[in-house]
C-alpha cells in the first residue's frame, strides 16, 4: 500500500510599512500545486486589507497563482495561506536501475525533431540559476563518466549539505550563485539555486521547487531546516525517472514530508508572494510557517 | 563642375556605388539629382546646407549619445544628399519587408502560444529558452486582432553584387521612423524642386496608417478610444522622437507613471481624473514594463500591464514579448519557417548568420574565425561585437575558448562590406565625398496587412572606415527617396487634415499629471529663482552703499534673507555667506540651487517647452560665475543676467503658450511662489524695519520707479504700502497677486470643481476692508493679521491643488518579495 501523509498548513507573510501605502498589485504563488501524489485538499487564503480586485489564474509553469489589487490605504499587510494537502510516497522506483547520468544530457543545439518542452523549458541558464565554470567544476565531482543517474544525484545532493554551511544571516533573496560558493553558506534557496546551477552546467534539466517541510523533532534527531519557514529544493530529471525531488538543505530526496507549492527555473519563478507597492519608504516582512501532521 | 566637385570621392574599392556604376558615370536613378547638384554654386549649395541646419535647430531634433561628452543635447546629424533608391528595386525590398513582418508575427504568435515550432523540432528550444527577451509571462496572452508585431523594422545593407541583405530585425520597439520623417521634412524643403520632379514617394501615409491601424485593433470601451506613446522619459537616447512622434500622431507622451492598472484595464491619470487607455505605441524596452511580473527592480513599469495584456483589454504595439525575435541567431533558421508557415522561399535573405549553440556551426565558426563576426546570441547580454580580423594570436585563443565553453552564447556572422553613398565634405560642402551606409526600413501593421514606409533611415558611417552603422557611435543620417513608378499622391498632407470635436475633446483630457504637476513647479522655481535673485542684489547693494543712516535698509534685508533661507540664522559673515548663496551650488536655498531645480523641472518638460525657453536655462546654468566662487562686481554682473534671463522666461510663458489649463498650473505655481515671498518681505520689514529706510523694500518689489515717478520723496511707509499692498495697478502688490490667483483658480473651477478659490475669498474681503487712512502703518494688527493670513493661505493653496491633482502622479514604487 502506498504510504500517504496528511498536513495542515499554514503561511502568514506580514508587511508592515514605515509610510501608508496608498495602493498595491501583489502576484502570489500560495496556492500547493495539485500533482499525481498531491492533492490539495482545501485551501483558503486571507487578505488584509481586503483587495478590491483578485483574479485566481496560473503562471507558464503550471502553478496556481492569484493576482491581487488593494487599493485602500494601509499599513500593513498579512496574507495568510491555510491549505489541507496530502501528499502520497513518491521517491523513485528502487526496482528500476538508474541509467548513466549523461543518458539525460544534452547541449544546447542538440535537440530532435520531438521535444519535451517540459523538460527542456528547465535545462537552460536562468538569472538566479546560471550556468558557471565553477558549478561545472563542482557538480563534476558527483558526476563521474558513467555513475548512474539516481546516484549522482544524491551524492550531489549530500555533498551540498556537508560543505555548505546553514546561516539565515549569510545572504539574501539576490544573493547569486557565484557568491554563494565563496562564503559556503546560505539558506535553502541558495542551496536550490547552486545545486540547479550545477545540473544546469552538467547540461541536464533542474527545477526550482518552492514548498514546505515538515518539522517532526524526534529525539537525538537532527534538526529539520528550513522547517521554520517557507522551504525550497530541487527536481532533476531522467528519462527513466522521469522528475526526482532532493533537499539540497538537509541532504536527501525530497518526498513525502514534503508540501509542495510549485515550482519554476528559480525563486523568481515562484516566489510566494511578490509584488508592487506605492508610498512605502521602508517595509518590514515577517513570515511564520506551520506545518502540522493530520 | 561636376569632376571638381567630386575630385575627393573615392574608390569602391570593392564595394558598391549608390551613386556610380563606372567612374564618373552616375547610375540612371541618380543621374538627374546630380546634374542639378553640381550645376549649383558652392554659394548655393552652402545657402540650402545653412536653411537644412537652421530647421533642424529650430526643431530641436537631438539624439543623446550616452558617451558623448556634449551631453544630452547633441544635434541631430544628418546629411543632406538623400540616398536615392529607383522604383523597381524598392517594390523588391517592400515585398521582401512585407513577408518577413508576416512571418515574424506568426513566429510571436507561435512562440507565446502554441509552441509548435519548439515542439517540432523547427527551432532549438536552447535558442528560445535562453533568450532574456522570451517572456514567459506574456505566454498566452490575447493580443488584439492577433497581432504581436504593429511596428517591424530591418537593417539593410547593400553586399558588392547590389542586394540587399538584413543584418539584423527590430521587432521590439524599433526606433529611427520619427527622424526619418524629421529627415524627409528637411530634406524635402532643401531640394524642393528634385523632391517633386523625381516623383518621390511620400512619407507621411505611414504615419497615418499607423495611428489608424492602432485605433482599429485596440479593445473599445470606456469613452473615446485613447492611444498613448509611453517613453522611459527625457534620459533615453531617442527621447526626442518619442517626443516629436507623440506630436505628430496625436498621443499623449506618457512615462511609466503617469499610468495605472484598475479593473484589469490601464488607465491614464490626468487631472481630471482617471482615462482610459486603450493602446500604447511603447518605446520602453518590455522587461521593464511591469514590475509585478516582469523585472522587479523597473522603477519605469506599470504595476500590472503584463496582467491587462494577458486579458486583451489593452492593446500593446508592440506586444510583450517581440524583442525575443531580435536574436541574430534565429536569422539561420527563417528559411526553413518561411516555408513551415507561408509555404514560400524567403524573399529577402539575411546575411549569413549562424547560431553557434549548433554543433556543426560553431566547428565552421572555429575554422573561419578570422572572417566572421561575433555577436552575443541573446541581445539582452551586452558585449561588444567582436571582429575576427581584428584579433592577435591571444585575441583569437580566447574567444575560441569562450566558443568552446559556450557556444550557444553567441552567433556568428559574416563580415558585410557596405555599400558607400556620396555625402557632402563637412565645412566644405561643395566638395562630395562618401561613406558607408546602412539603411533602416519599416513596416506597419494593418487590418489589410503590413504596409512599407517608402523611405527610411539611412545610416551613415561616422568615419570614412566604420564596419558598423550606429547612432550611438555617432554617425550621421540621411533620407531616403523612394522614386515612383507612377504618379505620387501629393493630396495628402503630413497634418491631420480633418478635426473633429471628439479630437478637440481628446486633446484636453490627454494631459498627464505629472506634465501639470511639473509645469506648476516650473512656475514655481522660476519665480523663486527670481525672488532669490532679487533678493541676493538688494542685500548685496546695500553692502555696497556708505551707510546713510536714514536709508539704511541693511538689518531688515538680513533678515528677510535668514527668514527665507538664503542666511544660516547664526552667520557671522554675511558678506561671504551672501556671494556663496549666489554662485555656489553647495548652498542648499541659494540661487544656482534653485536653478538647477528649475532646470529639472523644465528637462521634464522638454516636450512641452520650446527650445528658447531650455536655451535660456541652459544659459544661466552653463555661465561661467555659476559654481564658481566669484567677485562682488561679477556676482552683482551675474544676479543682473539672472534677472534678465528669469524675466525672458516668464516672457516665453505669458506670450508663447497657450492659456489652457496646463498654462493656469503654471501661472498659479508663480502666483503662490511671488505672494508667499512678498508676505514674507512685508513681515519682516512690520518687525525689523519699522525704523529703517523702506528704499530696500521698494527695490526687492521691482517698485522703485514706480515709486519715485510719484512721490519724488523718500519713501514713507503709507505711500510704499499703498504701492506695495493695495495699489491693483501695480503687478508686484499684494492685492494684484491675490486677485490674479483668485481668477486663475476660479477658471480652474469651472472644469475640476472647488479648486481652494474659497480659501483665498475671505482674505481678499479682509485686504479689501482695509482701511488707508488708519491701517497702512507697519504696527496695526488688521495690517499684519491680513499678510500673515495671505502668507498661509499661499500655502495652503499649493496644499490642496496637490491633494487634489498631483497625488495620482505620486510615485514611490517599490518591489516587494516575500518567502
Amino acid at each position: 500500500m502506498t504510504q500517504r501523509a496528511a498536513y495542515r498548513v499554514l503561511h502568514e507573510t506580514r508587511y508592515t510599512y514605515s509610510d501608508t501605502v496608498t495602493s498595491a498589485h501583489q502576484l502570489a504563488h500560495l496556492r500547493p500545486r495539485g500533482t499525481s501524489w498531491q492533492k490539495v485538499k482545501s485551501h483558503k487564503l486571507t487578505i488584509n486589507p481586503k483587495p478590491v480586485e483578485q483574479a485566481p489564474g496560473d503562471d507558464y509553469f503550471g502553478n496556481d497563482v492569484l493576482r491581487f489589487m488593494i487599493d485602500a490605504p494601509h499599513d500593513e499587510l498579512v496574507v495568510r495561506a491555510e491549505s489541507v494537502v496530502e501528499v502520497e510516497a513518491h521517491a523513485p522506483d528502487s526496482s528500476i536501475a538508474s541509467p548513466a547520468w549523461e543518458a539525460g544530457r544534452a547541449a544546447p543545439g542538440e535537440w530532435g525533431p520531438h521535444v519535451d518542452l517540459d523538460v527542456e523549458a528547465y535545462r537552460v541558464a536562468s538569472p538566479m540559476a546560471p550556468v558557471l565554470d565553477e558549478a561545472l567544476i563542482y557538480g563534476r565531482e558527483s558526476f563521474s563518466d558513467g555513475r548512474p543517474w539516481l546516484d549522482a544525484m544524491l551524492d550531489l545532493t549530500r555533498r551540498i549539505q556537508t560543505d555548505f554551511v546553514y546561516d539565515p544571516k549569510a545572504t539574501t533573496v539576490t544573493t547569486q550563485v557565484a557568491e554563494i560558493f565563496s562564503l559556503r553558506r546560505g539558506v535553502c534557496q541558495d542551496f536550490a539555486h547552486l545545486m540547479i546551477s550545477c545540473l544546469r552546467s552538467l547540461g541536464l534539466p533542474a527545477r526550482y521547487v518552492s514548498g514546505y517541510i515538515l518539522n517532526r523533532p524526534k529525539p537525538g534527531a537532527r534538526r529539520v531546516m528550513g522547517a521554520d519557514a517557507s522551504h525550497a529544493w530541487v527536481a532533476g530529471h531522467c528519462p527513466a525517472h522521469g522528475w526526482v525531488a532532493f533537499d539540497p538543505t538537509n541532504g536527501k530526496l525530497a518526498d513525502i514530508e514534503f508540501i509542495t507549492l510549485g515550482w519554476g527555473r528559480e525563486f523568481s519563478d515562484v516566489t510566494p508572494l511578490r509584488g508592487v507597492v506605492l508610498g512605502a519608504a521602508t517595509q518590514m516582512l515577517a513570515v511564520d510557517v506551520k506545518v502540522q501532521p493530520l | 563642375m561636376l569632376e571638381e566637385m567630386l575630385a575627393a570621392y573615392p574608390e569602391p574599392q570593392g564595394r558598391f556605388d549608390e551613386l556610380f556604376e563606372a567612374p564618373l558615370k552616375p547610375r540612371p536613378h541618380w543621374s538627374r539629382f546630380i546634374t542639378e547638384l553640381s550645376a549649383t554654386s558652392a554659394g548655393g549649395i552652402r545657402e540650402r546646407l545653412l536653411a537644412a541646419e537652421r530647421r533642424i535647430r529650430d526643431s530641436g531634433v537631438t539624439y543623446n549619445v550616452y558617451a558623448d561628452p556634449m551631453g544630452q543635447d547633441r544635434p541631430w546629424d544628418l546629411d543632406v544628399l538623400p540616398l536615392i533608391i529607383a522604383p523597381e528595386e524598392w517594390q523588391e525590398l517592400e515585398a521582401g519587408i512585407v513577408q518577413r513582418a508576416t512571418l515574424f508575427n506568426r513566429v510571436l504568435g507561435d512562440l507565446y502560444g502554441e509552441q509548435t515550432l519548439l515542439k517540432d523540432g523547427l527551432i532549438p528550444p536552447a535558442l528560445i529558452f535562453g533568450q532574456s527577451g522570451f517572456l514567459r509571462p506574456a505566454r498566452g496572452m490575447r493580443v488584439p486582432g492577433g497581432v504581436h508585431l504593429h511596428v517591424y523594422a530591418a537593417d539593410l545593407a547593400r553586399s558588392p553584387d547590389g542586394r540587399w541583405w538584413v543584418m539584423a530585425d527590430r521587432t521590439q520597439a524599433p526606433s529611427g521612423a520619427g527622424y526619418a520623417l524629421e529627415n524627409r521634412l528637411v530634406v524635402s524643403r532643401t531640394f524642393p524642386a528634385l523632391y517633386r520632379d523625381l516623383g518621390i514617394q511620400h512619407v507621411a501615409r505611414f504615419f497615418a496608417m499607423l495611428r489608424d491601424s492602432l485605433m482599429q485593433f485596440a479593445p473599445k470601451g470606456d469613452g473615446h478610444t485613447l492611444t498613448v506613446l509611453l517613453t522611459p522619459g527625457p534620459y533615453n537616447e531617442t527621447y526626442f522622437e518619442h517626443a516629436l512622434l507623440a506630436r505628430y500622431l496625436g498621443f499623449p507622451l506618457v512615462e511609466g507613471g503617469d499610468l495605472t492598472v484598475r479593473e484589469g484595464r490601464v488607465w491614464m491619470k490626468t487631472i481630471s481624473g482617471l482615462k482610459r487607455v486603450h493602446a500604447i505605441l511603447r518605446r520602453q524596452d518590455d522587461n521593464y514594463c511591469d514590475p509585478v511580473e516582469l523585472r522587479a527592480d523597473s522603477a519605469l513599469g506599470v504595476a500590472g500591464l503584463m496582467d491587462c495584456a494577458r486579458r486583451g483589454s489593452v492593446l500593446i504595439a508592440n506586444a510583450l514579448g517581440s524583442g525575443v525575435l531580435e536574436s541574430g541567431a534565429l536569422l539561420g533558421f527563417l528559411p526553413k519557417l518561411s516555408q513551415h508557415f507561408l509555404n514560400a522561399p524567403l524573399r529577402l535573405p539575411s546575411i549569413a548568420t549562424w547560431w553557434c549553440g549548433e554543433p556543426a556551426a560553431q566547428a565552421d565558426a572555429l575554422e573561419h574565425v578570422k572572417k566572421l563576426v561575433f555577436k552575443p546570441a541573446d541581445p539582452g547580454q551586452q558585449f561588444e561585437t567582436i571582429f575576427g580580423q581584428d584579433l592577435d594570436d591571444k585575441g583569437l585563443a580566447a574567444l575560441r575558448k569562450k566558443l568552446a565553453l559556450h557556444p550557444e552564447r553567441f552567433v556568428a556572422q559574416e563580415l558585410v562590406r557596405m555599400s558607400q553613398a556620396p555625402v557632402l565634405v563637412k565645412g566644405q560642402s561643395e566638395k562630395i565625398t562618401a561613406r558607408n551606409i546602412g539603411l533602416r526600413v519599416f513596416a506597419v501593421a494593418t487590418p489589410n496587412g503590413y504596409v512599407v514606409m517608402p523611405g527610411g533611415l539611412t545610416r551613415v558611417a561616422s568615419s570614412a572606415d566604420v564596419r558598423v552603422v550606429s547612432m550611438q557611435r555617432g554617425g550621421g543620417s540621411k533620407d531616403t527617396w523612394v522614386m515612383s513608378s507612377g504618379p505620387v499622391d501629393s493630396a495628402f498632407t503630413l497634418l491631420r487634415n480633418t478635426v473633429t470635436a471628439s479630437d478637440l475633446v481628446r486633446v484636453r483630457a490627454g494631459v498627464p499629471s505629472r506634465v501639470i504637476e511639473n509645469l506648476f513647479w516650473f512656475g514655481r522655481y522660476e519665480e523663486r529663482c527670481d525672488n532669490t535673485a532679487r533678493l541676493l542684489r538688494v542685500a548685496l547693494n546695500q553692502r555696497l552703499q556708505e551707510a546713510d543712516d536714514e536709508e539704511n535698509g541693511l538689518e531688515p534685508i538680513l533678515a528677510l534673507a535668514r527668514a527665507f533661507g538664503v542666511l544660516e540664522k547664526d552667520e557671522t559673515d554675511p558678506d561671504k555667506a551672501l556671494l556663496a548663496a549666489s554662485t555656489l551650488e553647495t548652498h542648499p536655498f541659494g540661487l544656482p540651487s534653485n536653478l538647477r531645480a528649475l532646470e529639472r523641472v523644465a528637462f521634464n518638460l522638454r516636450d512641452r517647452m520650446s527650445l528658447d525657453n531650455w536655451r535660456t536655462i541652459n544659459g544661466l546654468i552653463k555661465d561661467p560665475v555659476f559654481g564658481r566662487k566669484a567677485t562682488l562686481a561679477d556676482t552683482l554682473n551675474w544676479l543682473d543676467r539672472n534677472v534678465t534671463s528669469l524675466m525672458t522666461l516668464s516672457g516665453f510663458a505669458l506670450d508663447g503658450m497657450t492659456r489652457d489649463d496646463a498654462w493656469l498650473f503654471l501661472s498659479i505655481g508663480r502666483r503662490i511662489e511671488r505672494l508667499a515671498f512678498h508676505c514674507l518681505a512685508l513681515q519682516v520689514a512690520f518687525s525689523d524695519g519699522a525704523d529703517s529706510g523702506l528704499s530696500w523694500l521698494l527695490s526687492l518689489a521691482d517698485s522703485t520707479v514706480t515709486y519715485r515717478s510719484r512721490y519724488m520723496a523718500r519713501p514713507e511707509w503709507l505711500p510704499v504700502l499703498d504701492l506695495l499692498v493695495l495699489d491693483g495697478a501695480n503687478p508686484r502688490s499684494v492685492v494684484f497677486q491675490t486677485t490674479a490667483m483668485a481668477a486663475d483658480l476660479a477658471k480652474l473651477e469651472l472644469s475640476y470643481g472647488a479648486c481652494g478659490s474659497d480659501l483665498l475669498a475671505a482674505e481678499i474681503a479682509a485686504l479689501k476692508k482695509l482701511n488707508p487712512a488708519r491701517e497702512l502703518q507697519p504696527a496695526n494688527p488688521n495690517l499684519r493679521a491680513s499678510i500673515d493670513g495671505l502668507r498661509s493661505v499661499a500655502f495652503a493653496v499649493s496644499d490642496h491643488l496637490t491633494q487634489r491633482f498631483f497625488n495620482l502622479a505620486r510615485t514611490s514604487i517599490w518591489s516587494t518579495l516575500g518567502m
